[in-house]
């Protein structure tokens, strides 16, 4: 463990402050970044605590949109009563995530940034690893590649995105709104998380100085018509096998409008364009259903231990779909 | 014969685990104590060039850096040996031979435990690696085919004139034991002493071993294991770190901890090693067994000879008159294997009662009527008479509570109203009733306290607890002083507390030591015994306490086996004693239930019966049984150590990533005991049960998903890609 040095922002405006020169990192809930550090993948010299932070940690669930405060912390989101029963998706990928200690402590702003679960990432300098250390090659190609992607990879990283949270929020057109000496933007979620390409040591476009304020998600009536369906080794605290977030705009059996996005298998949370499609303005039958998840994984290129999931995957969402078509109707 | 059931009674260490308030090694903190830290190695074999620990030194706060040069003159201490087998007699850091990867290569002692880790990551090795063989499959490795295989009729004659014959391989995953107490050691030596804190199932071996691999007289060398947080086989023997940082602190002058992280655990201790097996039966036009061949291999490293002696419990269960197995070793280049819970017994289960499972359905029987139709009545391998065998009850008391007259033989003919198909699955077990001898002492005094000391070690299972109740139930003392001193030397020779044997050993020996004291006291009183609480005894007897001692031997072992648990060193015996063999017996029975589609696992309710002879200590004994099951499902369905060959070691070496199950995976467990006394083994009428409880679940869960969608999955664990 290298030593650092450790302070406590009051504002926003204090954290951005704080964040120029090298090795600087904010920290919320710390359970992605104690945990890197002690990996040694992380090794700041400073680090400035933002929990402290007023007003960050407010959620509100208005009629046209969705705000949840960057510090909110995982338990608090995914208990609110109003967001499972409206929008089950969001709060079911919180609650399936992580364990219930871990949950009281992340943040969901924290949570849209954890890194992989790659052991070969993991284990020490000694794997060569192009996210680790850029250009020492990719240890998981050709390894124990259960966990790794079948989707987004490149020959330099096949890496899994491995969060829950960020995969329903894709799902759902969510976007964060951001700060830094440049200034407030709003990113969109599908352009925040970067393909691995050449340079997947860089996981995202937030630049090193900019700090999530708040996560906006679009409200929809039919947010009810969702489900995060999660598949993974136990029942609980584990990280997902494959994952389906799917929302359902529906007038009777047909779909008007279908959301899809998959976690577990993909480089950054995967949107499936071509699943929804396949569903817009047809009836929903299991078959159709099934078809979708299909195509969900049409493109997709397996390694040596993870083809299961091209089958596995497509299952999953043809079962979302069909949970999702059920609360629609409230059977 | 006295038999009993002690009252159920909350554990005696209950409130203070439940507050957090016990101490385990690594929370033991010294005087001036300092902090040690490790450096595995990066390569998997070769030679160790040069260490350089100059970085790592220039850190303020560093005390020193260890490496194998400090350690020349270490003898290698073979004390990990059970009979001619080896398990744990390679020592890291005593050369420049390097064997696995993840082996320290130094140990850097701080003032902080942060300077330690900062200072490990900054020490670098240059090696000189060689080729190596990361498993069993792998090129270069070595067999090496142990003796004593267990043969008996003529196989290939019945086998080859049976009705009905199967022939299949089963592999079991290397499973590593992960306690939730960390392997640590704390040591300090001061005026001649040296004073050792660590978890460990074996005290003895740790006191004795660095003795003797440090040239110390062992009349020096204190060790204390009062409290272990889960051994399960790992902390079985004295560890690789122990050494170091004996050396350490005598080096240093000042206390040293080491607390290994759970990543290096997974590289230092002992695990359940790859096994596999290759079984063949043959039954008879009449539905009797009348042929099984078992040929086993099992992983080892290149340094051990620990073998898997999978047919000891396979060849006694069923009375087959045509037996024959074969044993062999594959040596590879990894750390040591060794004992992990039921360490044969239920790698061996799982592989004989899955191919009981399919002759049964091979043959159409139905798989419990298959079972009771082919127990043995004696002892199959050496035709002396069992102890006690109520595994016929087992079975049928089981099947009665299960309700598996419910089940419907066909493949995936049942199914809930959810449409999850349902599976029924069974799967029996036996593990060895070993003894150990014991030593006790007792000290009870007229001031109201009261000690003990014995032979043991409190792991969990509740050793402490049987202790003290059989104790008051023998001598009316006062428990709220009364203590228990375990897993100590100083206090009396301590045998390794493994094999299931603690009970049964404890038992006998605390009610002959209270016997005895009870002799002394009853002597003074020129041999008039009086009742009452026997502190006021002494008090009016005008004594301050008496002494007693007392050896309780195995039954027919020789007392001259006492020299071997003085110095610690194996000296239990069982299943097989001069004129019987014990044995425990277990069924179990299993419902699963599969998802149609994405096709995940539930064991949604088991049903366990065990005949372990008396059930001493009720809540501990059930307790014992809730965690034998959860490790059967763990190894059935969760748990592997998933190794890349190009690199060996292990790679999801933590506990998010290295599956154990949590409490959603776990449905319903129901447990009840035959509970009738073994009147041959022990006055109590105990055989052991922590082992013989995980013994069998494996394969009632497979045959069950066989049952339940038709595949029959011979390699564990069974995963969603298994099945799908
Ligand atoms: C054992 C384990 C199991 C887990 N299982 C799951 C799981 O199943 N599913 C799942 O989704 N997650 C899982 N997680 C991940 C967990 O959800 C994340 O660790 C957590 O959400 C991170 O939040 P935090 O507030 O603790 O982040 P921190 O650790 O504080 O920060 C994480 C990173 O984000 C940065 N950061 C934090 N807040 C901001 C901000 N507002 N703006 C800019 N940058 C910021 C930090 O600098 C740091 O780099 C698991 C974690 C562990 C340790
Ligand atoms: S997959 Fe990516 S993170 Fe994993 S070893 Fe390869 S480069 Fe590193």
């Amino acid at each position: 463990m290298q030593p650092f040095t450790y302070s406590k922002a009051a504002t926003s405006d204090d954290v951005i402050a704080a964040l120029t020169g090298e090795g600087v990192q904010l920290i919320a809930g710390g359970t992605t970044l104690f945990d890197l550090m002690k990996l040694g993948i992380e090794q700041p010299r400073r680090i400035v605590d933002v929990s402290g932070i007023g007003g960050l940690d407010e959620v509100t669930l208005g009629p046209n949109e969705l705000v949840f405060g960057a510090l909110a912390s995982m338990t608090d989101v995914a208990s609110s009563p109003a967001l499972q029963e409206n929008y089950p998706v969001l709060a079911e990928s919180l609650l399936k995530a992580a364990s219930q200690q871990l949950r009281n402590m992340a943040t969901v702003g924290g949570n849209l940034l954890q890194r992989t679960r790659c052991n070969y990432f993991r284990n020490g300098a000694m794997y060569a690893c192009n996210k680790r250390n850029p250009g020492s090659g990719c240890a998981a190609l050709g390894g124990v590649d259960r966990g790794h992607a079948l989707l987004g990879g490149s020959e330099a990283c096949i890496a899994v995105y491995p969060g829950d949270w960020a995969v329903a929020l894709t799902a759902l057109n969510a976007s964060v709104d951001t700060q830094s000496p440049r200034g407030l933007r709003s990113i969109p979620l599908a352009d925040l998380y970067r393909l691995p390409g050449q340079t997947p040591d860089r996981d995202t476009e937030l630049a090193a100085d900019e700090m999530i304020l708040r996560i906006r998600v679009p409200a929809a009536s039919y947010g009810r018509a969702s489900t995060y369906h999660k598949i993974r080794d136990r029942e609980s605290y584990a990280f997902a096998l494959v994952s389906a977030a799917v929302m359902l705009d529906l007038d009777g059996d047909r779909v008007r409008a279908a959301h899809i996005a998959l976690g577990g298998v993909a480089t950054r949370p995967w949107r499936a364009p071509q699943a929804e499609a396949l569903l817009t303005g047809q009836t929903l039958t299991p078959a159709r259903a099934l078809d979708a998840g299909r195509a969900a994984f049409e493109g997709a290129t397996a390694g040596h231990h993870n083809a299961f999931k091209i089958e596995l995957g497509a299952r999953a969402v043809a079962d979302a779909l069909m949970i999702a078509q059920q609360r629609s109707t409230g059977q | 014969m006295t038999t009993h059931t002690f009252p159920d009674r909350a554990r005696v260490d209950a409130l203070d685990k439940v507050r957090g308030a016990t101490q385990y090694a690594a929370d033991v903190a010294v005087d001036r104590m300092t902090h040690a830290m490790t450096v595995p190695s990066e390569i998997v074999k070769g030679r160790l060039v040069s260490v350089d620990v100059q970085a790592a030194r220039a850190i303020p706060g560093v005390l020193r850096v260890l490496t194998y040069q400090d350690f020349q003159d270490v003898a290698e201490a073979v004390l990990g040996a059970v009979g001619p087998y080896s398990f744990r007699t390679y020592h890291a850091m005593l050369s420049d031979r390097l064997i696995y990867r993840g082996e320290p290569i130094a140990l850097v002692v701080a003032e902080t435990l942060e300077i330690a880790i900062e200072a490990a990551a900054l020490v670098t090795a240059t090696y000189a690696p060689d080729a190596f063989s990361p498993n069993i499959d792998a090129e270069g490795t070595e067999v090496f085919v142990p003796e004593g295989s267990i043969s008996f009729g003529d196989f290939d004659q019945a086998f080859d004139s049976a009705a009905v014959t199967i022939e299949a391989e089963y592999n079991h995953a290397a499973q590593h034991q992960n306690p939730m107490e960390l392997i640590s050691t704390t040591a300090d030596f001061r005026g001649g002493h040296l004073y050792i804190h660590e978890g460990s199932q074996s005290s003895g071996a740790i006191k004795f071993g660095v003795a003797l691999s440090l040239g110390l007289d062992p009349e020096r060398v204190h060790v204390m294991s009062p409290t272990v947080g889960g051994g399960f086989g790992q902390k079985n023997s004295m560890q690789q770190q122990t050494v170091l940082v004996a050396r350490a602190a005598m080096l240093i002058g000042r206390p040293v901890k080491l607390v290994l992280p759970r990543g290096q655990i997974f590289h230092m201790a002992t695990y359940r090693p790859v096994s596999r097996h290759r079984i063949r039966l043959g039954l008879d036009a009449a539905g009797k067994i009348v042929a099984a061949s078992y040929d086993g291999q099992q992983q080892n490293s290149r340094a051990e000879t620990f073998r898997g002696a999978f047919s000891e419990t396979a060849a006694r269960i069923y009375a087959i008159a045509n037996y024959r197995s074969s044993e062999q070793l594959i040596r590879t280049d990894t750390q040591s294997p060794g004992f992990m819970r039921a360490p044969f017994e239920h790698p061996a289960s799982f592989a004989f009662e899955s191919a009981i499972d399919e002759l049964a359905h091979a043959a159409g029987l139905d798989p419990v009527a298959l079972r009771l139709a082919n127990q043995a009545e004696t002892d199959p391998v050496t035709g002396l008479p069992f102890t006690s065998r109520h595994l016929v009850e087992c079975l049928t008391e089981g099947a009665r509570r299960f309700g598996w007259d419910d089940r419907s033989p066909a493949i995936g003919s049942m199914q809930d109203a959810d449409g999850l198909l349902i599976g029924y699955g069974v799967g029996v077990g036996c593990y060895k009733a070993a003894t150990s001898p014991v030593i006790a002492r007792l000290r009870v005094s007229a001031d109201g306290r009261s000690r003990i000391s014995l032979s043991g070690h409190e792991m969990g299972q509740g050793m402490r607890n049987v202790i003290v109740a059989a104790l008051v139930a023998r001598l009316d003392i006062d428990p709220q002083q009364l203590e228990v001193i375990i897993g100590e030397p100083d206090g009396a020779p301590q045998h390794v507390t493994a094999g299931s044997w603690g009970t049964a050993s404890v038992v006998p020996a605390v009610e002959a030591v209270a016997d005895e004291w009870r002799r002394k006291l009853d002597d003074l009183r020129d041999g008039r015994s009086v009742a009452g609480n026997v502190h006021q005894v002494l008090f009016r007897l005008k004594r301050p306490y008496i002494d007693a001692e007392v050896q309780v031997l195995a039954p027919g072992q020789p007392v001259a086996v006492m020299d071997r648990l003085r110095q610690s060193l194996p000296s239990a015996v069982g299943p097989q004693y001069p004129e019987f063999v014990g044995l425990s017996f277990s069924a179990h029975f299993v419902e699963v239930r599969v998802e149609p589609s994405t096709r995940r696992i539930r064991v949604s309710r088991v049903v366990s019966v065990i005949d372990c002879g008396t059930v001493m200590s009720p809540r501990t004994a059930e307790s014992q049984v809730y965690g034998g099951v959860i490790w059967g499902i763990a190894a059935a369905l969760r748990e592997i150590s998933e190794q890349d060959p190009r690199y060996g070691g292990v790679l999801n070496n933590d506990l998010a990533d290295y599956v154990v199950p949590v409490n959603a995976d776990i449905g319903a467990i129901d447990v009840s005991f035959v509970n009738k006394p073994d009147p041959l083994l022990n006055a109590a009428g105990v055989k052991g049960l922590g082992e013989v409880a995980m013994v069998g679940v494996a394969a009632a869960i497979a045959n069950a998903v066989h049952h339940a969608t038709g595949k029959r999955i011979r390699s564990l664990p069974i995963r969603i890609e298994d099945v799908l």
